[in-house]
């Protein structure tokens, strides 16, 4: 897991050499202008160097365990440990998602000596985001237990097809782990099952944490030598509605087996389409007949890194252009560069230039020009 | 207009434009108090009707049926963007996008309208859609995908009705209110050869493009494909014309 991250991100510092001389005071004698215009072109030179994930159809099951214990209060990160964790781990989730669309993920904290399972494996996003927006209210408490939650993890893990890719990634701030038994017993069945585990740690090198990543991360996920460019036989299934009559109420196949709360009989799901079994999430993999059960906006996610947006040309201000064609912004003294679309020859600024690029991946020129907007129609 | 520090934005498309027609480009227009009409209804009222005119008369070849709405939809988030870079810090905005239509929406925008919805959903920006004439799935997908309210109106009679007691109300305020049921919505996908949409299919691991039969390149991204492995043999059962 750690090689998903982009190792640029904590290595800030990379894109501001001499940036003192860059900084300016403001008008009004502020220096935060100048500084988020500095924080601008570093975004603007990532984007550049973006690079497109090759391999967008591997469906991973990931848990993400954390350490949610005394440790985690401390101040030695902004403006704790514990939500500054939470913040990043909000864009890990949303970036998570974005590369491996079809792929799903659960949460696990450590605190108190215990485990505590509060997302089930799963591919929605914005749950988890939520749970992770809620999560800054935790009592931190007492040690961590890794063995727990690593124990926790595999036992949801275990119950995935062999042939699935399996991962855990835990992130640890404390320097101990308070364990029930033999920790390297469950390192070496995680091994076994071939669960490929990473640490992230917070404080300084904990052995068993190097130990555990070593053990079990020297191979790919089993997956993604199976899935090497193939065609997969995909389901996408579809509410079953029968007009007029009430739904039944069924039992999903996720929860078939769980004896947690929630695994209840329910109306609506979504059915296989090749042997009816229901679920009540998707994406899944039908445990009855194996096909993977998708919805087509889960991999439309991803296709901007099939059909990016054009890319913008840096121009010096010259009075191209009175605003800027997105936002509306008037362009002014202040402007010292446009933003020009070599495909739709509309002008922008550069904040719509990141966030055309970083996040709406659509030029709105372009998609609102029926010369460039049939263009871009041949090239699919 | 409920609120003084509420703010509207008006955006007229067609097949070939998309325009801000409120606030327009350039300064606001001089307006002085009529009738002892709130200011501001005279401002929107006038610079709308202004601006709507010069979009109508400029154009002069045929305008086809369907707008560019996934374009407009991308303009407005990256006005909304800028509203939300600018505002004061602490102070929160409910963001939504109301879009009324009686134009289709056929799968040739299916790139940019995904690409629209999920960016509002990710800057918690609500679509509506009020759908004039024919249904619009791509649309209520947006609608889905953002929390935001999908109705097509029975009678264009009724349109300020249906305007004022579905799509005024805020979403926090939508919840007390009674509403027209939700739809389920269709999400099943639609191939990349065919554009039809289909229960099962074929998807490339490189780049995840849908296809209704087994072929041995992709023709989005040109992989060619190993014979199917031992995880999809099953699909062998299936006759498979080459
Ligand atoms: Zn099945
Ligand atoms: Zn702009
Ligand atoms: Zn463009
Ligand atoms: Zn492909």
């Amino acid at each position: 897991m750690a090689d998903d991250e982009d190792p640029k991100e904590y290595r800030w510092e990379t894109g501001y050499e001499k940036t003192w001389e860059a900084i300016k005071e403001d008008d009004d004698g502020f220096l935060e202008a100048s500084v988020a215009e500095i924080i601008q072109r570093a975004k603007r030179k990532r984007q550049q160097n973006k690079q497109v994930n090759s391999k967008l159809g591997m469906m991973r099951h990931l848990y993400v365990v954390l350490d949610c214990s005394d440790a985690m209060s401390a101040q030695d990160l902004k403006p704790t440990r514990l939500l500054c964790t939470l913040k990043i781990l909000e864009n890990f989730i949303e970036e998570f998602f974005d590369q491996n669309p079809i792929s799903q993920m659960g949460i696990i904290i450590m605190h108190n000596k215990r485990a505590e399972r509060i997302c089930d494996l799963g591919g929605n996003f914005r749950k988890y985001i939520k749970t992770v927006n809620g999560l800054t209210k935790t009592a931190l408490i007492g040690e961590p237990s890794l063995q727990n939650g690593l124990e926790l993890a595999l036992k949801s893990l275990k119950l995935l097809p062999s042939h699935a890719s399996r991962e855990i990634l835990v992130i640890m701030g404390s320097l101990t782990t308070c364990d029930p038994s033999d920790i390297n017993k469950t390192i070496s069945m995680l091994k076994h099952e071939g669960v490929r585990c990473s640490v992230v740690g917070l404080a300084a090198e904990v052995h068993v944490c190097r130990q555990l990543a070593n053990e079990t991360g020297v191979d790919p996920p089993p997956a993604a030598v199976c899935l090497e460019s193939s065609l997969i036989k995909m389901g996408f299934p579809h509410q079953m509605i029968v007009e007029g009559t009430e739904e039944p109420l069924t039992m999903c196949m996720c929860h078939v087996d769980s004896t947690e709360e929630g695994s209840k009989l329910t109306t609506g799901g979504y059915y296989c389409p090749q042997c009816y079994s229901k679920y009540c999430e998707l994406p899944v993999e039908c445990r009855s007949c194996g096909l993977t059960l998708v919805s087509a906006p889960h991999l439309a996610r991803s296709y901007h890194h099939l059909f990016p947006a054009a890319s913008y040309r840096e121009i010096e201000f010259d009075n191209q252009s009175l605003n800027c064609f997105a936002c509306q912004k008037i362009f002014s003294e202040a402007d010292k560069q446009v933003y020009l679309c070599s495909n739709c020859q509309q002008y922008f600024c550069l904040d719509c230039d990141i966030f055309v690029h970083d996040i709406l991946h659509t030029c709105p020129g372009c998609a609102t020009n029926p010369t460039t907007f049939q263009m871009f129609q041949s090239q699919m | 207009m409920q609120k003084a520090q509420n703010k509207l934005a008006i955006m007229a498309c067609h097949s070939k434009i998309s325009k801000f027609v409120y606030p327009g480009p350039g300064k606001p227009l001089d307006i002085r108090q009529v009738d002892g009409q709130y200011e501001v209804f005279t401002l929107v009222e006038k610079t709308v009707k202004q601006n709507l005119m010069k979009i109508l008369t400029t154009e002069t070849s045929t305008v086809y049926t369907e707008s560019l709405l996934a374009g407009t939809i991308a303009m407005a988030l990256c006005y909304i963007a800028r509203i939300l870079r600018t505002k004061t810090p602490g102070l929160k905005i409910n963001s939504r996008i109301l879009t009324v239509t009686g134009s289709g929406d056929s799968a040739s925008q299916y790139m940019n309208y995904m690409n629209v919805f999920f960016t509002a959903q990710k800057q918690n920006v609500v679509i509506d859609v009020c759908a004039l004439d024919q249904h619009l799935s791509l649309l209520q997908q947006g609608c889905d995908i953002t929390n935001g309210l999908y109705l097509r109106i029975p009678q264009i009679q009724g349109l300020l009705q249906y305007l004022l007691w579905v799509f005024l109300p805020e979403p926090p305020v939508r919840q007390k209110l009674v509403l027209p049921p939700p739809v389920k919505v269709d999400y099943r996908a639609a191939c990349f050869c065919h554009r039809e949409l289909i229960d099962v299919g074929y998807v490339c691991s490189v780049c995840l493009s849908i296809f209704c039969k087994f072929s041995p390149i992709c023709t989005t991204c040109h992989t060619v494909f190993k014979i199917p492995g031992p995880l999809t043999v099953k699909s062998k059962k299936k006759k498979i014309k080459l």
